[in-house]
């Protein structure tokens, strides 16, 4: 039997800009230890953290993964770089 | 053609920018600037203590590349220069400079206008002023998404 189930994995999300307001700067997220995708980070942070959730749901929450802003179907792997974005304020 | 990008963690003077950039530039007929500065007080008047602006690692310069690219594709400019602030900006410190250099005046102007119009809706930066209430976030108003809108 294995040691770890498919939920093992626990990954550090880091929150940016007004989001981190909701939580702090670091969440320590629990996700699925193979398959993991960005639409799943953001699902489980929007369960983990209050106040995210309408902001997933509209939409206006990217995720980054290694520098990257990508898609909800890109994978997420351990040791990724994740970082969930509120829209840019610009410059 | 050249874009050279930077963000910079420190107040910089756009004099020395400026003239910086002017010296490199060869062949030009004209080169036109703009520094935007951090003001003192809020839009609705309130007092503003210092102006934050928060970057993510490489994808903040990234998205500032991105747009220099973009502006010396589009427009007949010979090179820009971008330099933008993060951290602590304090009123009446330099947030952001551009510099564009051309041949002729109509494309460095409007190249320069280009710039500031995306980098102030699209560049990566979550950017809050802190006054006596504390921090307010900000977000690109109305008017700066129609400016930015020209150019689509």
């Amino acid at each position: 039997m294995a040691r770890h189930g498919p939920e093992a994995a626990t990954i550090e999300v880091e929150l940016c800009g007004k989001l981190a307001e909701l939580h702090g700067r670091l969440l320590a997220l629990s996700v699925p230890g193979e398959g993991c995708t960005a639409g799943i980070v953001l699902a489980r942070a929007a369960e983990a953290v209050d106040g995210l959730a309408p902001m997933v749901a509209e939409g206006r929450v990217r995720v980054c993964i290694n520098e990257v802003v990508v898609s909800d179907g890109a994978a997420v792997g351990p040791g990724d770089r994740v970082a969930l974005f509120p829209p840019v304020s610009g410059g | 053609m050249s874009a050279q990008v930077d963000l910079v963690h420190r107040a910089f003077d756009p004099a020395e920018l400026l003239e910086a950039f002017h010296r490199g530039a060869d062949d030009v007929g004209a080169v036109v600037s703009f520094t935007g500065f951090a003001r003192g007080k809020a839009r609705e008047g309130a007092p503003v203590a210092a102006l934050v602006l928060e970057s993510y690692r490489g994808v903040t310069l990234r998205s500032m590349e991105a747009i220099a690219a973009e502006a010396l594709d589009r427009f007949d400019i010979a090179s820009c220069r971008v330099v933008h602030r993060d951290g602590t900006i304090l009123p009446g410190e330099a947030i952001v400079f551009v510099a564009t250099a051309a041949r002729h005046r109509r494309a460095a102007f409007e190249a320069a206008d280009y710039l500031m119009d995306r980098l102030k809706t699209e560049a990566v930066f979550w950017k809050r002023e802190e006054g006596p209430g504390g921090g307010r976030w900000i977000e690109p108003t109305d008017a700066d998404r129609a400016d930015a809108g020209r150019w689509a």
